[in-house]
C-alpha cells in the first residue's frame, strides 16, 4: 500500500515557472512514505514466514495425530482397562482403586485430545511459489497494520486471519478473491492534505514495526514449542530417509500388543 | 481511509497474534518424550555441582544442599527434574547469611510433594516445615540435641517421624500430622510418642540376643559389639499400622537390627536381626513385607512371622511402587563390573527386568500413581523411569 506524497500545487499560477522549494511537512511525508513501502515489504515476508511456519506445524500436527493419536488413545484405553482390573482383584488396596480411576482419567483426556482419526492420512503442507506470492500480495495490501483507521483496521484483521486460512489450505482461489474485495471497497480510497496524511503514514509504522516484533516473538514461541521440535526432529530424519512418525507407530502399536496380551492372559503375561 | 480518520487521541487496537492453538499438546510432549529415549530410563540434569544431601518427592521435586545457589555460602535450594533449574532456595527466619561448608542435612517430603520437612545443621537444632504450594517456611518443631538424619513421612500423610543416631540420646520420635489448610502449620511442638535407644535396650531381644548384661532393663549394659547406639532409616507401613526403623548397633562391622513399632503408640511389635549394616528398607504395598538391602544384599522379610528371604540380587536402596508387586532398586556394584545399575524387580516373580547403569544414586522414590520414578544423585543426575505399561 505505498502512498504517494501530494503533489505540492503551485501557489501563484502565474508563477509557475518558478520552484519552489518542497515544503518541510511534504518533504518529511516522502521519506515516511518511502520508510513506509519498505517495511511494508518486510512485513509481508515476515507475515509470509510466519504464516508458512504455522501452516507447516499444522499440517504437522494433523499428521502426528493421525498416525499416533489413536494408537495413544488405544494404549492408554488398556492400560486403563489393566489397571482397573487389577483393581477389582485387589479391592481392598485404595491406591489401586484411585490408580484405576487415575488411568481412565487419562485414557479420557487422551481420547479427547487425539480426536477422531482423520480417513485419509493428511498431507504435509508445501505452498506452492504462486500461493506465496499471493500472500505476501494480501499481506502487503491489507495487512492490518498498514492502517490507522479503526474501521479499515477491524476490517483487515477480518480478511487477514481468512487469508491466514485460505493460505493454511492451500486455496489459491480465496486469497485472490481477498485480495480484491478489499482493492473494491471505499476503505481502499486514499487521500487528504499532507499533514493529516503523515500523522496517519507515522502511526502506520509505528504499528507496523509494532506487529514486526510480534512476529518475531509467535515465530520464537513456536519454535520453542514441542510440537516444533517434533516436526524438525521427524524432518531431519527423513532428510536421512527415516520415517520417524511409522517407527513411533510401530513401537506404541507393539506396547498396545503387549497391553492386549495381558489383559488376556494376566498370569502368562510378563514385564 | 483517511476521510474516517479519527483524531490523534484514538487508541490503536494490537492486533492479536494468531498463535497456533494446539489441543494436542499433551500428545505431542509424550511423543517427543518417547522419541528422545531408546529404554524406559530418561536421564536429565537436575543441578550443577555435588550436593551431598539430596531427596525426591513423588512429583519430581529435588531438595538439595547445594553450594552453588549463593556464592561462597551453603543453602538447600528446590529443582524440578524435568525443567532442571532451581525453584526457590529455602529460608527460615534469622538465617545466617555465611555458613561454614559441611553440615548436616535431612528431607523429608509429604507424599503429595506439597510440604517438606527439612533440618539442616546451619539452622537452630530444630526440625522445620515449609509448605511449598504456598511458599511459605510454617514453623519450627521438635527441637532435638541430636541430629534427626533420617526422617519419613507417611504414604497417606498421616504421620511423621524423625530418627537420631547419636548414642545414648538417640530417639525415633513420631508426630501426627494435623489436617489444615495450605499454609499452616501441621505439626505440634512436641511429638506423640517416641523411642529411644534406652527403649529399645529394654526390650529382651537384645537379651535373648545374648547381648544383654544385667538384669533390671534400666540398668542394663551392653557390650559395645551389640548395643544399639542409635537409628537409621525409617519407613511407615502404606497402611500407617506400623513404622519399621534400623536400629543401628555399635560397632563398624555390626550387624544391625529392624525394629517394628505400632503406630502411633510406638510400642513394640517385633524386632529382626539382619546381617550387616542396613542402608535401606521399603514396605511393600500390601503392608506385609519389608524389603531391605544389608551389607549390599537385597532380602525380605515377612512382617508377621518376621521370616527372613534373602533376594538373589544385591541392592543398597529400594522404593516399593505404590500398587504393584514391583521394587526399584540401587546397587553400586554390578557383579564382574563394579558398576552401578538401577533397575526393577518383580517381587512376584523375583524377575529383574529394565535396568538402567548408574553411578552415585542417593534416594528413590515413586510418583503417587506409581507411573514414574524418580532417582537422583549427589552429582545432580536424575533418572527418570517412565514405563509405557507396567
Amino acid at each position: 500500500m505505498a502512498l504517494k506524497a501530494a503533489e505540492p500545487r503551485p501557489a501563484n499560477p502565474g508563477a509557475a515557472s518558478i520552484q519552489k522549494p518542497p515544503k518541510p511537512e511534504d518533504q518529511e511525508l516522502a521519506r515516511k512514505l518511502d520508510e513506509q513501502a519498505a517495511i511494508e515489504g518486510d512485513l509481508a515476508d515476515r507475515e509470509l514466514r510466519v504464516a508458512n511456519l504455522r501452516a507447516e506445524m499444522s499440517a504437522f500436527e494433523r499428521r502426528y495425530l493421525h498416525f499416533l493419536g489413536s494408537r495413544y488413545t488405544d494404549l492408554d484405553e488398556c492400560k486403563a482397562q489393566l489397571a482397573e482390573q487389577f483393581a477389582r482383584q485387589q479391592p481392598g488396596n485404595e491406591r489401586a482403586q484411585q490408580a484405576a480411576r487415575d488411568a481412565r482419567t487419562r485414557a479420557n483426556e487422551t481420547k479427547s485430545a487425539a480426536g477422531e482419526k482423520s480417513a485419509h492420512e493428511p498431507r504435509a503442507f508445501e505452498a506452492t511459489p504462486e500461493m506465496k506470492r499471493l500472500y505476501r500480495d494480501v499481506a502487503k495490501r491489507i495487512h492490518p497494520d498498514l492502517t490507522s483507521d479503526r474501521d479499515d483496521r477491524a476490517k483487515r484483521q477480518q480478511l487477514m486471519a481468512e487469508a491466514n486460512q485460505a493460505y493454511e489450505h492451500g486455496d489459491e482461489a480465496q486469497l485472490v478473491k481477498i485480495l480484491n474485495q478489499y482493492e473494491c471497497s471505499p476503505e481502499s480510497v486514499k487521500g487528504e492534505g499532507p499533514g493529516a496524511e503523515l500523522v496517519r503514514v507515522i502511526r502506520r509504522l509505528s504499528q507496523a514495526r509494532g506487529r514486526l516484533a510480534e512476529i518475531e516473538a509467535e515465530l520464537q514461541r513456536m519454535m520453542r514449542s514441542d510440537l516444533y521440535q517434533l516436526k524438525e526432529r521427524v524432518g531431519d530424519a527423513e532428510k536421512d530417509g527415516r520415517d520417524v512418525l511409522r517407527e513411533m507407530t510401530a513401537k506404541v502399536d507393539e506396547q498396545i500388543a503387549q497391553a492386549r496380551a495381558r489383559l488376556e492372559n494376566p498370569e502368562a503375561a510378563s514385564r | 481511509m483517511p476521510s474516517s480518520e479519527k483524531s490523534s487521541t484514538q487508541q490503536i487496537v494490537p492486533v492479536p497474534t494468531q498463535a497456533l492453538v494446539m489441543r494436542s499438546s499433551a500428545l505431542v510432549a509424550r511423543g517427543l518424550r518417547d522419541l528422545s529415549r531408546d529404554s524406559n530410563w530418561l536421564v536429565k540434569k537436575v543441578f550443577s555441582g555435588r550436593a551431598p544431601q539430596v531427596a525426591v518427592s513423588p512429583a519430581g521435586q529435588v531438595c538439595a544442599l547445594s553450594p552453588l545457589v549463593r556464592q561462597g555460602s551453603e543453602s538447600i535450594a528446590l529443582y524440578d527434574v524435568e525443567l532442571g533449574v532451581p525453584l526457590l532456595a529455602l529460608a527460615v527466619p534469622g538465617d545466617p547469611e555465611i555458613l561454614a561448608l559441611g553440615k548436616q542435612a535431612a528431607f523429608a517430603w509429604s507424599p503429595s510433594g506439597d510440604r517438606l520437612v527439612a533440618a539442616w545443621g546451619g539452622w537452630l537444632p530444630e526440625l522445620h516445615a515449609f509448605d511449598l504450594h504456598a511458599k511459605k517456611f510454617l514453623g519450627a518443631f521438635g527441637e532435638y540435641a541430636d541430629f534427626p538424619a533420617h526422617l519419613a513421612w507417611s504414604d497417606a500423610g498421616n504421620y511423621f517421624a524423625a530418627a537420631s543416631s547419636g548414642r545414648d540420646s538417640a530417639h525415633v520420635r513420631l508426630w501426627e500430622v494435623a489436617h489444615r489448610a495450605s499454609g499452616e502449620m501441621p505439626f505440634a511442638a512436641a511429638p506423640a510418642s517416641e523411642i529411644t535407644v534406652g527403649t529399645c535396650r529394654a526390650w529382651p531381644d537384645w537379651r535373648e540376643n545374648g547381648a544383654v548384661v544385667g538384669s533390671d532393663a534400666d540398668e542394663t549394659e551392653f557390650a559395645d559389639s551389640a548395643a544399639p547406639a542409635g537409628f537409621g532409616r525409617a519407613a511407615f507401613s502404606p497402611d500407617e499400622g506400623s513404622l519399621a526403623c534400623v536400629v543401628e548397633i555399635e560397632g563398624e562391622w555390626a550387624d544391625d537390627s529392624i525394629a517394628i513399632v505400632e503406630v502411633p503408640s510406638m510400642r513394640k511389635q517385633s524386632v529382626f536381626h539382619a546381617q550387616g549394616h542396613i542402608t535401606d528398607l521399603a514396605w511393600t504395598y500390601d503392608s506385609r513385607q519389608i524389603i531391605f538391602c544389608s551389607a549390599g544384599q537385597a532380602s525380605r522379610l515377612a512382617a508377621d512371622t518376621m521370616e527372613p528371604e534373602a533376594l538373589p540380587f544385591g541392592a543398597e536402596l529400594c522404593a516399593c511402587h505404590p500398587h504393584l508387586p514391583i521394587c526399584l532398586c540401587f546397587s553400586s556394584w554390578l557383579k564382574n563390573s563394579a558398576k552401578g545399575r538401577l533397575f526393577l524387580v518383580d517381587l512376584n516373580r523375583l524377575k529383574i527386568f529394565d535396568e538402567h547403569a548408574a553411578e552415585g544414586v542417593v534416594d528413590l522414590r515413586w510418583s503417587l500413581d506409581g507411573s514414574k520414578a524418580y532417582a537422583v544423585t549427589s552429582e545432580g543426575l536424575a533418572y527418570i523411569y517412565e514405563p509405557p505399561l507396567l
